[in-house]
């Protein structure tokens, strides 16, 4: 399965170093009220990919991340549970995923599809076969946002991630802008349903000729890694390798089962 | 249509309030149902309110989620073999509140629920996850949340998978159960009927909020029934809602009709999502007044099931096919005083048992889905 990547946006770092809300505000005149700081990510993410390409009514959006929005749950946990308040209306809307991907939709125009969808395993790998699929039969092209925010204290999203407490989290936004055709297109990436196993991984990244990076959780896999972790990091490594205009195979790993895609930069 | 390129529905199950599928199918034929009521507690008041319960003890773990999930599914997987297995994926759709990350917060946050450090990597599709580990399945998995179209949207996007040949077969699953959470959040923005449902009716006062579990095997084998075609948008007046005309709700509508290549003449029968809230049935039958002749068949659901959210699409699906499949439509209840004269949801059990079935579905945040599915005569 190959996907062509018509423009990417990218932000990897802590969210405090921007003021979101007010890039969101001056900079890009949007409305940020009745929204929290995962979805405030998601838009700031969405408007820088909007500053690179021409976004269409009818092009499909699908957003992932590899917990969700944290921030909104911890809030309400904390009220509703804890001091036995009413959950005030905007949280509980905000809690539903697809909010996350409608004010999205809504500050890029967007009117066509629109998915929030979670994957245990390889999310975002797992998307970009859900993001083919749909192509194939739609014939549009697809808005593809990946969103991890970590929230205070870190050790909440570590959590759920499945790491080390010791291992540095970092947030992150990532959009890229697919096609199945290659005309306007500066690079392209390769998947597939399949998984290997280490020795057949060892194999492939022996033979390629690609730049191999590879997810901390590829423990037993000698090649170099990210020293910060976050689950949506293959659609980072797709805006590293557009960026550099570098070839990279990245290789992701669950329980010993790995996955790769191959990014190849056309510019 | 050519039904080469189809996506078949070959298998079906659901658990509701009423029962398995056979109970529910009996209790919606008889119209005897029941509804149970849950209490939703706020710091000075706790308040009572009517409530479709599954099981008093799901709400209380995730693994037993996960095991009333994994039952289901298992019904509907007996014909596969191990080596069709493989090829099949599972999608779950639902709009349940992460306990994975309430636990997280809880274990970390409040020092006298704190816990030692322990990861493992657990999101709201982890039951997807360990079903298919456990089952055989292909390591696909994918669970959407898009609030009350999230399992017809993993339908939508089965139906997919198995046209562009990534796997031949797909497991989609509604689940919603009890949230202390999503019943406050419903209760606070007071779209909670006092006692029942009434669709399209002049006194209809709300929703009625309820758990259930539906499953659907989708594959491109050949079966009397198939999905002829579905289109699903995101477009709204705001993020609650759509247009007083409905206009949103017309486009998804006409759209699916348009991908399925038939017209409004050719829909035997119309599945309403119709909430029983004042705002959304008045738009939902402006836009069926917009597109159907009045002499449109359609009947609603939710008042035998309640409001299942994201387990709605996958469930009223499940209850439309088996009620066909026993030679019925179900007739709309608690409906008495149309809000539109001429167009009156079916006040009686319709026999029927093929034709082509359009499905509406809309949520929160914009998401609408419009489905059609046909049966073949026998």
């Amino acid at each position: 399965m190959k996907l062509y990547i018509d423009a990417y946006s990218s932000f990897r770092g802590k969210v405090d170093d921007i003021n979101l809300k007010k890039e969101l505000k001056q900079k890009y005149k949007l409305d940020t009220r009745r929204q929290d700081t995962f979805i405030h990510l998601a838009v700031y993410g969405a408007q820088r990919l909007k500053e690179r390409v021409d976004i269409e009514s009818c092009d499909e959006l699908y957003i992932t991340s590899g917990a969700g929005n944290i921030d909104v749950l911890q809030k309400t946990n904390n009220y509703v549970c804890e001091e036995k308040e009413f959950i005030k209306p905007f949280d509980f809307i905000n809690m539903l995923g697809n909010t996350t991907s409608y004010y999205v939709a809504t500050s890029l125009g967007l009117k066509d599809k629109n998915i929030f969808q979670i994957s245990n395993k390889f999310t975002f790998i797992n998307t970009l076969v859900s993001v083919y699929a749909s192509l194939k039969n739609s014939k549009k092209n697809a808005i593809v946002g990946a969103i991890d925010l970590v929230t205070e204290p870190d050790e909440v999203i570590k959590r759920v991630l499945g790491v080390a407490q010791e291992t540095s989290v970092t947030s992150s936004v990532t959009y890229q802008k697919f096609s199945l055709s290659k005309q306007n297109a500066i690079g392209e990436v390769e998947f597939d349903t399949q998984s290997y196993s280490l020795e057949e991984i060892q194999s492939q990244v022996h033979q390629s000729t690609y730049d191999i990076m590879a997810s901390m959780r590829c423990k037993a896999l000698d090649a170099v890694k990210d020293d910060e972790f976050f689950e949506t990091m293959p659609s980072y490594y797709i805006a590293y390798a557009m960026e550099t205009k570098k070839n990279i195979l990245y290789v992701d790993c669950f329980d010993g089962v790995y996955k790769i895609i191959k990014i190849r930069s056309l510019v | 249509m050519n039904r080469m390129h189809s996506v078949f529905l070959l298998d079906y199950t659901l658990r509701s309030a009423q029962g398995d599928l056979q109970k529910t199918l009996e209790a919606v034929r008889n119209n005897n149902i029941s509804i149970a009521s849950k209490e939703v507690e706020t710091l000075d008041t706790i308040i009572k309110i009517p409530y479709f319960v599954l099981d008093e003890n799901l709400s209380e773990s995730m693994e037993k989620i996960k095991l009333a999930i994994k039952k289901e599914v298992q019904k509907i997987l007996g014909n596969l073999s191990s080596k069709e297995r493989e090829q099949t994926a599972l999608l779950v759709g639902t709009s349940l509140v992460d306990q994975n990350i309430v636990e997280a917060v809880e274990s970390t946050v409040y020092d006298y629920k704190k816990r030692a450090y322990k990861s493992a990597k657990k999101s709201i599709d982890i039951f997807a996850d360990e079903i298919s580990k456990e089952l055989g399945l292909n390591p696909f998995t994918m669970t959407i949340s898009t609030a009350c179209t999230s399992s017809v949207n993993a339908l939508l996007e089965a139906r997919n998978l198995i046209q562009s040949g990534v796997v031949e077969y797909a497991v989609v699953v509604g689940v919603e159960i009890f949230s202390q959470m999503m019943s406050n959040g419903f209760s606070s923005m007071k779209l909670l009927s006092s006692d029942l449902q009434r669709p399209f009716d002049l006194k209809r006062d709300g929703l009625v909020l309820g758990e259930a579990i539906a499953a659907v095997l989708v594959g491109s084998r050949e079966s009397k029934w198939s999905i002829m075609g579905g289109y699903s948008n995101c477009n709204s007046f705001n993020i609650t809602s759509v247009s007083p005309t409905g206009e949103e709700y017309a486009e998804v509508m006409q759209e699916a009709m348009y991908l399925s290549g038939i017209g409004p003449k050719d829909i035997t029968l119309l599945k309403a999502h119709a909430t029983s809230t004042p705002t959304n049935d008045m738009s939902e039958i402006h836009a069926i007044k917009e597109i159907f002749e009045p002499s449109l068949l359609f009947t609603a659901f939710k008042p035998y099931l309640g409001h299942t959210l994201g387990a709605c699409g996958v469930l009223e699906l499940a209850l439309l096919m088996v009620s066909i499949d026993n030679g019925f439509i179900p007739k709309t209840l608690n409906h008495k005083e149309s809000i539109i004269d001429e167009y009156r949801p079916l006040q009686e059990n319709y026999s029927c048992d093929s034709g082509i079935f359009m499905l509406n579905y809309f949520g929160f945040g914009g998401n609408n889905t419009s489905i059609i599915i046909q049966k073949e005569r026998s």
